[in-house]
């Protein structure tokens, strides 16, 4: 019975992040600039790689035929899927924050930058 | 109207080589079909003679469980460590090529040093993963997949992050050229030690052995230890593994603060005088 609540669980989160990848794919084909690009990017780290890899975790949990391997699995799963979560974030930052400071990347569509603002203002360096 | 035919003719040529590609891959074309039996003989004969408690193939055995350690490190352990003093000589070239460029040159350092906070914290939590994960493939070189050049190579992204997240400025007051390169030479000469420890202790009790001798061999029946009950220790693989890490980490981190210290600080030791 609780292995098959985790089994349904893992194929529900797999699935969320296949239908996050999509998501992330299409917004990085469609989206304007670099910065809301990045964002489309971060939902397929985050969404289409954190959250399956959790499922995958429950997935094998559930899965009483692996035998004692199936926790060989999902101790895997959990350490990959915890290192994307610090990872990812760190990764895009440090591209968004590069792209920023030098310019390289111009955000057309805009309705706001304040932190551009502030740097002209010479309160951020 | 063309880009639309162009897209199309795209998407149905990609099709047609991963279709093409899959069928000729599984049928067996472009050579890529299981190789022939002669070949599949000397797997057999290395899988014998890797690891075998067995009386009769006790002085063939490597006593490893890892086919590519033993090979690499006892059947041709010889071409291994010239392999070691290529990498080695490379080292050694690029240092010649730039001697006089220390990291004492660097004096007037920026106000703000390496990236943002946020990339900070997470590198000093990844580092000890990528130096945990770098020893583990280097100890367990003998028994699972992986080995000293590899773990070596591993633990290198360390001065790499180093260097590049926190700035050379604060990275070579950690570790300087010196450093690196004495310790490179430590592992060298531990490697050295390696493939004559045999010789030594067969001496010691007046008798001979082979250069590079692992284990007991049909006339000189002297070796390392092979099985501390209940682990392989692997007899000199496990020294050759930890010393080729540490050549390769340090050869690594030396290279790399060579080259990441400004044009500008050593310019003008690197011309000389006219």
């Amino acid at each position: 019975m609780i292995s098959w609540i985790l089994v349904i669980i893992g194929e529900i989160l797999i699935a969320v992040g296949a239908i996050c990848d999509l998501i992330a794919a299409i917004g990085m084909n469609r989206f304007p600039n670099f910065f809301v690009r990045l964002h489309a990017l971060t939902v397929g780290t985050i969404g289409g790689a954190f959250v399956p890899l959790i499922g995958v975790a429950l997935l094998s949990l559930g899965a009483e035929f692996l035998g004692v391997y199936r926790f060989f699995m999902a101790g895997a799963s959990i350490v990959s899927a915890v290192l994307l979560l610090f990872l990812a974030p760190v990764g895009s930052h440090a591209i968004a924050r590069a792209a920023h400071r030098s310019k390289a990347a111009t955000v057309h569509p805009k309705v706001v930058d304040h932190l551009e603002e502030d740097r002209e203002r010479g309160v951020v360096v | 109207m063309s880009s639309t035919l162009r897209n199309i003719v795209v998407i149905v040529t990609l099709t047609l080589m991963v279709v093409g590609l899959a069928v000729v891959l599984t049928v067996g074309g472009f050579g890529f079909s299981l190789p022939p039996h002669n070949v599949r003989a000397l797997a057999t004969i290395f899988l014998n003679t890797t690891l075998n408690l067995d009386a009769n193939y006790r002085y063939v055995s490597a006593m490893s469980p890892e086919a590519v350690t033993a090979i690499v490190w006892d059947y041709r352990g010889l071409d291994t460590l010239f392999e070691t003093s290529v990498m080695f000589i490379a080292i050694v070239g690029a240092l010649a090529i730039s001697r006089g460029a220390t990291e004492k040159l660097l004096k007037t350092s920026p106000p703000v040093l390496g990236m943002s906070l946020i990339t900070k914290t997470i590198t000093r939590i990844t580092i000890v993963m990528i130096l945990a994960v770098g020893a583990s493939i280097a100890l367990h070189g003998h028994l699972t997949p992986g080995g000293g050049f590899q773990g070596g190579a591993t633990i290198a992204v360390v001065p790499m992050l180093l260097i590049i997240i926190f700035s050379i400025y604060l990275f070579s007051k950690m570790i300087t050229i010196y450093k690196a390169v004495t310790l490179r030479s430590v592992g060298l000469i531990g490697i050295a030690l390696s493939s004559f420890i045999v010789l030594i202790i067969a001496a010691l009790y007046g008798g001979s052995a082979y250069i590079f001798q692992n284990q007991p061999k049909l006339h000189s029946h002297y070796g390392l230890p092979s099985y501390a009950e209940p682990i392989l220790l692997g007899g000199t693989l496990l020294f050759f593994n930890v010393f080729e890490t540490l050549a390769v980490a340090f050869g690594f981190a030396a290279l790399f603060i060579l080259f990441t210290i400004p044009e500008d600080a050593v310019k003008s030791a690197i011309m000389g005088e006219e």
